[in-house]
């Protein structure tokens, strides 16, 4: 049986997404605990000809009233 | 005797002498104003030096669970040897850092380090943090092909070590080598820049004691981007405390100086408004004299 996902993401990503339904499965407090050792804040930029392009986040945040732009 | 308004003379040199004091005040508040000054700049360093101290017990801890990552990776590293080929391969750095300052020379280790690399064996580059970023995007800006802030802020979570290594893995071209700089922390008050190889999917293949095993399907490009997060996890944890100690000891360091620069400032300021007290007495005495 080969794997489909393979087509559609990498390794990690497919790890990522298979502990995220893990995590949520979990019963309340271990859920809480489990979510804090899962935190992603980490934001990406791709450069192409030596210029930056625009800085994305990797998990976006829940949405804050008044956010501003990002520091280049 | 005449009253004061009829003795211009006075008046003048009086004029003169209070200008004089007044200068001498003017002195006296502005060391005053530098002490003030200093001294706030004395409390806002030692207490960031307090806080880097308790983090830095929670980011030893971590590395060390850590390291146990990169323990494991090592060691596949080194069933797994590429053999030299003929053409140069393609590397891609990915420098390991973060986006605070006031930590001494953390990034700049990076950049340098990175810098002596790409001059021996050029490659591709991918920047984790804001500082070794904007020092690396000045001199070689051509060779960048992602970068990544937002780290660094907490101790580094597996997650964000995965999300990172996908990043690279789906945006940083073609490479046939991986080599991580990164901070290794070797006391509380030392760290070094050092470089570490990732295995490529095609090493593993290639090596001696993977094809001895029969597999259905082909996980060596898995268990290459695996070893990837690891590596990069390990960099991560393991520069966040280097990070941590070296803010630590710099802003000791800021402390000291400041309390340096306030003992000789007090000192002035005390010789300062002795001079005045002296010149005033001297002003009464000879003003008395002359009556």
């Amino acid at each position: 049986m080969s794997s489909t996902w393979r087509e559609f993401m990498s390794w990690n990503k497919y790890t990522q997404i298979a502990s995220r339904a893990l995590r949520q499965a979990l019963t309340e407090t271990d859920r809480v605990a489990a979510e804090k050792r899962a935190a992603i804040g980490v934001r990406y930029q791709l450069w192409e000809n030596g210029q930056s392009g625009e800085q994305n986040y990797v998990v976006p945040p829940a949405k804050e009233s008044g956010s501003g732009t990002p520091p280049v | 005797m005449f009253a004061r308004s009829v003795r211009p003379a006075l008046n003048v040199a009086r004029a003169a002498n209070v200008q004089q004091q007044q200068q001498g005040m003017a002195t006296l508040r502005e060391i005053e104003q530098r002490l003030k000054s200093v001294k706030n700049i004395e409390k806002i360093t030692k207490s960031m030096k307090v806080v880097a101290s308790t983090k830095l017990t929670r980011a030893e801890k971590a590395m060390r669970e850590a390291k146990k990552y990169g323990a494991a990776n090592n060691e596949l590293f080194k069933h797994t040897e590429p053999e030299a080929s003929e053409e140069a391969p393609k590397i891609l750095y990915v420098g390991i850092s973060s986006d605070g300052g006031l930590c001494g020379g953390i990034h700049s280790s990076i950049t340098r380090a990175i810098k002596k690399e790409m001059a021996a064996n050029p490659g591709s580059l991918a920047v984790v943090g804001d500082k070794p970023k904007s020092q690396l995007s000045r001199a070689m800006p051509q060779a960048f092909k992602v970068s990544f802030n937002s780290v660094g802020k907490d101790v580094p979570t597996f997650a964000e070590a995965s999300a990172i290594a996908d990043e690279i893995v789906k945006n940083g071209g073609e490479w046939d080598q991986i080599k991580i700089v990164s901070n290794k922390y070797l006391s509380a008050i030392s760290y070094e820049s050092g470089v570490t190889s990732v295995i490529s999917a095609k090493a593993l293949q290639a090596a001696a004691g993977f094809q001895q095993y029969e597999m259905e399907e082909d996980v060596s490009k898995d268990l290459a981007e695996f070893a990837l997060a690891n590596a990069i996890y390990t960099a991560l944890v393991e520069g966040h405390a280097a990070e941590i100690s070296a803010r630590r000891t710099a802003m000791e360091n800021a402390s000291n100086n400041a309390n340096d620069m306030m003992a000789s400032l007090q000192l002035q300021y005390n010789r300062g408004r002795q001079a005045v007290i002296t010149n005033e007495l001297i002003d009464i005495i000879t003003g008395a004299s002359a009556l």
